[in-house]
């Protein structure tokens, strides 16, 4: 329930406060989203199968985004920056889609 | 594929089982959660509300740029007629600065009978339209397009053929014509053509077809419009009205020693 709410009243602060990102970081956060989403799904799926903790979530959550960004800024340094962002959204997204086909699994035992 | 195949099995975090195990929750626990999730939220409609705003700035950008090259194009144009309508004084200047002796007839009979062939002059009269187009079957093959070196090599065929006035698409060739592929289009004088190509060459009616057809221009593009079935039409036209190549302006001049 709590990050639910966090997320809809993230939503809203975002949309009223349009913080406005420093240009340097504005390449990064579309794949921190992805990073972003990626722990989510995952933190739903063991909430699901009873195992979710807060903590592994903040951390998993963290180092995701850092690690994703990482890879993309040493890419773009490389000149295989756009590469390395499919990279990482392919790899993100197979684990996304496997969590939601788990998720789905769960709730609809179908 | 082991990487792949580790991300498919195990794509929960193995620490969730871990850390449930050995059973700890905390308060603070929970409010870094809390917080976290704001800052996703917030992100998500940031980067929302970020591309949703610059899809218009990137179109007007856009049709603004296309917007100066057509101011730029119609200022070309300008500048070509006025080329023309410049060309056309030296002209009569010239005639008048000749004068009417010998020397002066001699050198006007030479100026009329290069200025057709230099492409300085507006020229009419029979001759051939060739037609080319690309392959029907568009497909992202450019060996079934129409590509630069082809209409250079139908241009030199017809020159080949004692062709005395070439044009594509109603730009005149000279010697200076630069026929050559800009991006997806072919450029003739720097300006780029649509699709289907109208060559027009002025020559012999009765042996200007028949001379190109058997030169190695008329081969290679016999070859291209039976194998990449390429659109080539070839028909003999009584009157062809070709311009003048505003290209060709006017680059040295001296005063006559008489």
């Amino acid at each position: 329930m709590i990050p639910l709410l966090g997320l809809l009243a993230g939503i809203v602060l975002g949309i009223v406060l349009e913080p406005s990102i420093p240009q340097v970081l504005q390449p990064y956060l579309p794949i921190a989203i992805v990073a972003a989403m990626d722990a989510l799904f995952g933190a739903f799926r063991a909430y699901l199968e009873g195992t979710f903790t807060d903590r592994v979530f903040v951390v998993s959550f963290i180092s995701n985004v850092l690690i994703s960004a990482a890879i993309v800024y040493v890419g773009d340094q490389i000149g295989v920056g756009s590469q390395l962002a499919t990279a990482v959204v392919v790899v993100l997204g197979i684990r996304i889609f496997t969590n939601a086909a788990a998720i789905r699994r769960a709730l609809f035992h179908a | 594929m082991d990487l792949l195949n580790q991300i498919i099995r195990q794509p929960i975090d193995p620490d969730y089982a871990v850390a449930a195990a050995r059973g700890d929750d905390s308060v603070k626990g929970r409010w870094m959660l809390a917080a976290l999730a704001v800052i996703i939220g917030a992100m998500f409609a940031v980067a929302a509300l970020q591309t949703t705003r610059a899809a218009p700035a990137l179109q007007s950008e856009r049709t603004e740029l296309i917007n100066r090259v057509q101011d730029a194009e119609r200022e070309q144009d300008q500048l070509r007629g006025r080329v023309t309508s410049l060309a056309g004084e030296i002209a009569t200047l010239r005639t008048a600065a000749l004068g009417d002796d010998d020397a002066a007839s001699a050198l006007e009979m030479r100026l009329e009978a290069l200025d057709p062939v230099v492409g300085n002059v507006p020229v009419s009269g029979p001759g051939v339209l060739i037609v080319v187009d690309d392959s029907p079957s568009a497909t992202a093959d450019t060996r079934d397009r129409v590509l630069d070196i082809d209409l250079q090599v139908l241009a030199n065929g017809l020159w080949q053929a004692d062709a005395e006035a070439i044009s594509i698409n109603g730009h005149r060739l000279s010697s200076l014509t630069a026929i050559r592929s800009a991006g997806d289009a072919i450029t003739v004088d720097f300006r780029s053509l649509t699709r289907p190509y109208r060559v027009e060459a002025i020559g012999d009616p009765r042996t200007l077809q028949a001379r190109f057809v058997e030169s190695s221009a008329g081969a290679w593009w016999n070859d291209l419009a039976q194998n990449r079935r390429m659109r080539y039409e070839i028909s003999d036209v009584k009157q062809l009205d070709l311009a003048a190549d505003p290209g060709m302006v006017l680059r040295h001049a001296g005063k006559a020693t008489s």
